[in-house]
């Protein structure tokens, strides 16, 4: 019953609701009788046909109509060139809702369309001159989209006439536009400097922000055309919309580095001696720490990392940890900087280590880095901490992050020596993990911590030179420059001779780790993990007295090899490698024992038939060189004839060496360098570049982008430029000076500061520049007017630190009409400002 | 050497939405497309995807940089050795613009609306790939939204002759007028409300480790302040706090007179219209120095037991705080191989039965091998018990070692922020302040 009703109830219900919606869609379609909605944009395509016709009916409606329709055919990537005729005709439409679409339209389809677009030139010229700074703006952008050479000095001037446009919204599109002007043609890069030259003296910082960004990508080298603006450009820094803040950084960076004295580091003597231009900026730079925007916050950041004196360098520490919680994204980005400061100056995160471990949610990288980072933290005081988070990461279901988490271990035990034995316990309760990844890992990372340990006590000098190879395939290599005595001397025999009580008493832990390890081969299936116990086992499997089954072999020795032998067909190339070498090493140890001889011939023959060449190769070396050593290991057991007549041969007097047992011995014993794990390299990526954060993928990258680097990020010059190069008539200290200079050269009184010229010509280090602040001073009038002016105002503007900057927008807002913000805005920018 | 475009790809993975690739190959968008639907597709787990991915098939380097909004992935390529911040920044930005104009940023809004998210992007970001005008109120000026008024101008405006001709005068006029000439790039001119109101939620989020034996091993709150304002004029506002010392490394939205507050601690700020996020802050507690450990509002007692095949666990969970806790949520990722799992819940001693009843309940999602325990009310010092076990394909299984613990804190906050007044200056009108609390958190429990 309940049942029934209730069906009845919920088709009542589904049916009022699809009533609702009918009637919801009938009355919004009365309503959203221009808005598409989706069906515009999930409409057929045979309906296309209709558009032209649509676009030239009289109606708006139908226009706009007809323009949504073609805008849906763009995003669904259908041509739409041949639509190109009937659309421009609208580009002078009186309703801007639909020039508006006919611009997304053009700026769309001109660059690959431009024969098309160049018929209907005249129109975006006459645009141009359009009352509404939206439609100037959007006319040049299309303008400038055409790539066509041909018309470049149309669009120049276009540009030119823009640049001087009183709306800032389209002097930004102006600056825009020699960025792509630039890119279509090289050619115009005189006029176009010759622009940029109004674009750098904007007054507002919409634009000024644009400016800087085409000066930086149409010239990056003439760094010289900022001589006169960068006061200006610092000041206004905190007024630049947060893109131009990014951009605007980026340059002055650069700029400081090319042109400003190194700060130099504070000494016994004097204190630090920073340039006040540095100071300048990094004083304008600091406030927009607290900005929103990431890309901000680490174009500050960096600007510290690269200019400041070390003092100030603790004020990135803070924003920078501040982008680890933003998003997710961010962190990703943000952990790739931060490992990078994190490991040239640890002491600015050890108090905050804690802010960077690692959440099961992490995404992989993020893992991987923080375990990085972390280690860059790590000191005396906290490894202890350090060491139980690694432990709980080595329980991760990433595979590489358990690797990263292990070997961090490892590191660990090196950099803080007195840890060994904690990183040693730790490593070996990691071996009865169920685990495969964990178990292997420990066993690498164990593997070179005891090997290390076992060197390091008995070479005092220590002079374990880094190899390039690991130790394992190294042994070949190695085993022939140390016949040479001068390299092998240092290291002592150390697994031969445990005589002297200060090695054994050291050497006793990580003998019975080996023990151990060899104990539990069966369960080691990683062939990396297995080749390095079969080798570990081989290189220390050696004791001195009579007390063992074996004389001179460790007791847990040879039933390693008997296991290895009997599996040996199964096993990857490298453990078949370690087991030959296992073989070779307990023969020599035990040249007369007969059954591990017989063990031996039997590994060396199933070696012999590998499919393997180096399997192959290496059984072959090690036996001609056991030959003099090992009585039997050559003759007895070869019954097919290659051996006996191979062995025949050398034994009739071949011109060969053979070697006595104690020089074999030291072939394969001695000279194994202990493995250093990977040095930390320094990056030379600079921070804020994908290359840094894709470090693993960044070979693509570091092939073609070199010189991009160095440009992006110069050495500091020996010394600064003359800082009066700086001087501007923006600059209300520095205007008194510049004003002297000037007039001294008028009434030829003074000195004269620039050694030559008659002109107070800038001083450009790369080359002829015209000099621009001449060019204010043409006219005499102005020159004299802004004299008084500025000694008036001097002493005003030496207050407030704010000059022309201030003033400017006083003059702006009075033109309002609110009153409100008249009132408002100059208290606005003088706060933000001063 | 910028920012070359972006995509907007809808749940499936096929691309919506598209800024013009005009100046490079064809391929170049499908490629990165392509890359990141490959890369969704290999992910073990969600979230664990690089939000940056390398594209090396071309022969210019180039990645794309992706973030998931309303279930679609909004995708920014860039190419050249830029910092891959610029590109999540402006996506972010974008994602701002779009909720400002369309609400909710849905797949049914987008297609919608499409012509409106074409002139946006065209606005926000110019061809040569560097971000232009992302500042909401400045682009509504540019870019009308699709309110009801707009719809009816342009109904009235779709009839020929003189009235067309007036609305594209007036809307010259005021785009000159308005955001172009503003003083203030945030806000535009001449607005007027007949109610005049703003609202400030203060949301405080806590992320904590807690390990193995119980310790705090790390955990910080991140608060910020939202506002909604809706003030006409140029209204000059003056908010300051009672305790502003519990706030560390703000950072502001750009309206914020940083000078007033290294001075005072004061925000001095002319704000923008709608919504906005006025400053995030670290929780910093008042008697240390440096921002430290704040105690963890709840405890987990776990015992577990990992068997061959699967393992049996014991959940405790018990709130330490006086406040309910709502919309509790415990995840325990079983790993790759687990197949299933079963639970019986009970709460403070009685047994709820195996599914939960209303106010808890677990499940076991086989997609992404995850259990999930959610609890709607928490009372105080309220203690809920889940056991269990589950079953593995392999021998030993994988788990994680950590529980992931959210919850939500109504009308509360840890670091006890308290407004102490607002003042509006430039302004003679009477205006409504509201002020609300609101407090979440994400601990991560080891065991």
């Amino acid at each position: 019953m309940d049942g029934i009703n209730l069906n009845a109830l919920s088709e009542n219900a589904t049916r009022l609701g699809m009533r609702i919606q009918e009637t919801i869609a009938e009355h919004t379609r009365d309503l959203s009788l221009t808005r598409g909605g989706s069906s515009l944009f999930d409409m057929a395509d045979d309906k296309a046909k209709n558009i032209t016709k649509q676009l030239e009916s009289s109606s708006d409606r139908e226009k706009l109509d007809a323009m949504k329709r073609l805008i849906a055919l763009i995003s669904k990537n259908r041509p739409v060139s041949s639509y190109f005729p009937a659309v421009v005709k609208n580009v002078a439409s009186p309703n801007l809702e639909l020039r508006k679409l006919v611009y997304i339209y053009l700026l769309r389809c001109a660059p690959s369309e431009p024969d098309l677009a160049l018929l209907s030139i005249n129109t975006f010229q006459r645009d141009l001159a359009d009352p509404s700074p939206l439609i100037r703006a959007m006319a040049l952008r299309v303008l400038s989209g055409i790539r066509v050479p041909t018309v470049a000095t149309i669009v120049l001037m276009a540009v030119r006439k823009s640049a001087a446009d009183p709306s800032p919204y389209v002097r930004k599109a102006a600056a825009l536009a020699v960025i792509k002007v630039h890119k279509v043609d090289q050619a115009h890069h005189p006029t176009l400097l010759d622009i940029m030259t109004t674009l750098l003296r904007d007054r507002s910082p919409l634009s000024l922000g644009t400016a800087v960004l085409a000066l930086d990508t149409i010239a990056p080298s003439r760094l010289d055309l900022l001589h006169v603006h960068f006061r200006r450009l610092c000041r206004a820094l905190p007024d630049i919309d947060a893109w131009g803040q990014v951009d605007v950084l980026r340059v002055l960076v650069r700029y400081v580095r090319t042109m400003l004295p190194k700060p130099v580091p504070a000494s016994e003597r004097q204190g630090e001696e920073v340039d006040k231009d540095l100071k300048l900026l990094l004083a304008c730079a600091e406030p927009l720490f607290m900005n929103k925007n990431p890309a901000v916050v680490l174009a500050v950041a960096r600007a510290f990392y690269y200019l400041a004196p070390s003092s100030m360098l603790s004020k990135i520490s803070a924003p920078l940890l501040r982008l680890l919680s933003v998003s997710r994204e961010v962190e990703r980005v943000a952990l790739a900087y931060l490992l990078v400061v994190a490991r040239s100056h640890p002491v600015l995160f050890i108090t905050s280590h804690n802010r960077f471990l690692v959440r099961v949610d992490d995404a992989e990288q993020v893992k991987r880095r923080k375990i990085s980072v972390l280690l860059a933290l790590c000191t005396a005081d906290n490894h202890q901490t350090l060491l139980r988070e690694f432990m709980d990461y080595a329980q991760d279901t990433d595979d590489s992050v358990v690797g990263d988490a292990i070997h961090a271990i490892g590191r660990i035990a090196s950099l803080v020596p007195s840890s060994t034995p904690q990183c040693l316990t730790a490593l070996m309760g990691m071996i009865n993990s169920k685990q495969d990844t964990i178990v292997s890992n420990a066993v690498l990372v164990l593997k070179s911590l005891v090997q290390n340990q076992l060197l390091t006590p008995s070479s005092t000098s220590t002079t374990t030179l880094p190899t390039p190879f690991s130790s394992q395939q190294a042994l070949l290599a190695s085993s022939i420059p140390s016949l040479t005595p001068s390299i092998s001397t240092s290291l002592s025999a150390a697994p031969l001779s445990f005589t002297s009580t200060e090695s054994t008493s050291v050497a006793q832990a990580p003998l019975s780790i080996i023990a151990q390890l060899a104990q539990r081969i069966d369960d080691i299936r990683h062939p990396h993990a297995r080749a390095c116990v079969l080798w570990l086992v081989g290189q220390y499997g050696s004791v001195t007295g009579t007390k063992t089954a074996v004389e001179g072999v460790a007791d847990w020795a040879p039933d390693v090899l008997r296991k290895a032998a009997r599996s040996f067909n199964t096993e990857a190339s490298l453990v078949k490698l370690q087991t030959l070498t296992l073989a070779a090493k307990l023969i020599l140890l035990a040249p007369t024992h007969r059954t591990l001889v017989l063990l031996a011939q039997y590994v060396f023959t199933l070696a012999r038939y590998d499919e393997d060449w180096d399997v192959r190769d290496r059984a072959r070396m090690l036996r001609t060189l056991l030959v003099g050593a090992v009585t039997g290991i050559m003759s007895s057991n070869d019954e097919d004839g290659v051996g006996e007549n191979w062995n025949k041969e050398e034994q009739a007097g071949r011109p060969g060496v053979v070697l006595r047992r104690e020089q074999v011995t030291r072939v394969l014993f001695e000279g194994k360098t202990g493995t250093i794990e990977e040095e930390l390299v320094a990056d030379a990526r600079p921070l804020g570049t994908l290359s840094l954060v894709m470090e693993s993928e960044s070979l693509h990258l570091h092939d073609d982008d070199d010189d991009e680097t160095v440009i992006d990020l110069p050495e500091w010059l020996e010394q600064g430029i003359d800082p009066a190069l700086r001087d501007s008539d923006d600059d209300a200290p520095q205007v008194a000076s510049s004003v002297q200079a000037i007039s001294s050269q008028a009434t030829s009184s003074q000195r004269v500061p620039t050694p030559a010229g008659s002109t107070p010509v800038v001083l450009t280090p790369i080359g002829g520049s015209t000099p621009k602040d001449t060019k204010d001073w043409r006219d005499l009038n102005k020159f004299y007017a802004s004299e008084s002016e500025s000694e008036d105002e001097s002493e005003e503007e030496e207050r407030n630190g704010i000059g022309e900057h201030s003033s400017e927008d006083e003059e702006t807002s009075e033109d309002e009409e609110d009153e409100g913000v008249a009132e408002h805005d100059p208290s606005s920018s003088h706060e933000r400002a001063s | 050497m910028a920012i070359d475009g972006l995509i907007i790809l809808d749940p499936t993975g096929r691309p919506i939405i598209q800024s013009s690739y005009t100046t490079y190959p064809a391929a170049y968008p499908l490629l990165h497309i392509e890359a990141l639907n490959n890369a969704l597709a290999k992910a073990p787990r969600e979230g664990s995807v690089d939000p940056v991915i390398y594209v090396g098939e071309l022969s210019c380097s180039s990645a794309c940089c992706h973030v998931e909004v309303g279930g679609m992935r909004f995708l920014a390529t860039i190419s050249g050795d830029v910092d891959p911040l610029i590109a999540f920044a402006f996506l972010d930005a974008f994602t701002e613009i779009l909720q400002d104009y369309f609400g909710v940023v849905s797949v049914a809004t987008l297609k919608d609306n499409f012509d409106i998210v074409y002139q946006l992007l065209e606005e926000t970001l110019d061809s040569s790939g560097h971000p232009l005008t992302t500042s909401p109120n400045l682009l509504s000026d540019i870019v009308l939204s699709p309110s009801l008024i707009s719809k009816l101008l342009a109904s009235v405006s779709a009839t020929p002759g003189v009235p067309s001709v007036r609305q594209g005068g007036s809307f010259g006029s005021n785009g000159a007028s308005g955001a172009f000439t503003s003083p203030i790039p945030w806000r535009k001119a001449g607005v007027r409300h007949n109610h005049n109101e703003i609202l400030f939620d203060v949301v405080e989020e806590m992320r904590g480790i807690v390990g193995k034996n119980g310790t705090t091993l790390a955990s910080n709150v991140f608060g910020k302040i939202e506002s909604n304002s809706k003030l006409s004029g140029t209204p000059d506002l003056t908010l300051t706090f009672t305790n502003p010392n519990v706030m560390a490394d703000c950072a502001f939205h750009p309206c914020v007179r940083l000078q007033k507050w290294t001075r005072d601690n004061a925000l001095s700020f002319v704000p923008p219209e709608g919504r906005f996020i006025l400053a995030d802050y670290q929780y910093r507690p008042p008697q240390s120095a440096v921002v430290s450990n704040v105690p963890i509002p709840l405890s987990l007692k776990a015992n577990m037991d990992m068997g061959e095949f699967g393992g049996t666990f014991a959940l405790t969970l018990t709130s330490r705080l006086i406040k309910v806790m709502e919309n509790l949520e415990l995840k325990f990722y079983l790993g790759e191989d687990a197949t299933s799992a079963q639970c019986t819940l009970s709460s403070a001693g009685s047994s709820v039965g195996s599914v939960g009843s209303a106010d808890g309940s677990w499940s076991f999602n086989s997609r992404t091998k995850t259990l999930q325990w959610e609890i709607l009310n928490m009372r105080s010092s309220g203690s809920w018990i889940l056991r269990g076990s589950w079953t593995s394909k392999i021998k030993a299984p994988r788990p994680a070692h950590a529980f992931q613990i959210r919850f939500e804190i109504p009308s509360y906050s840890f670091s006890s922020l308290k407004v102490d007044q607002l003042r509006l200056s430039s302004e003679t009108y009477k205006m409504y302040k509201g002020v609300r609390m609101r407090s979440k958190g994400s601990i991560e429990w080891r065991w």
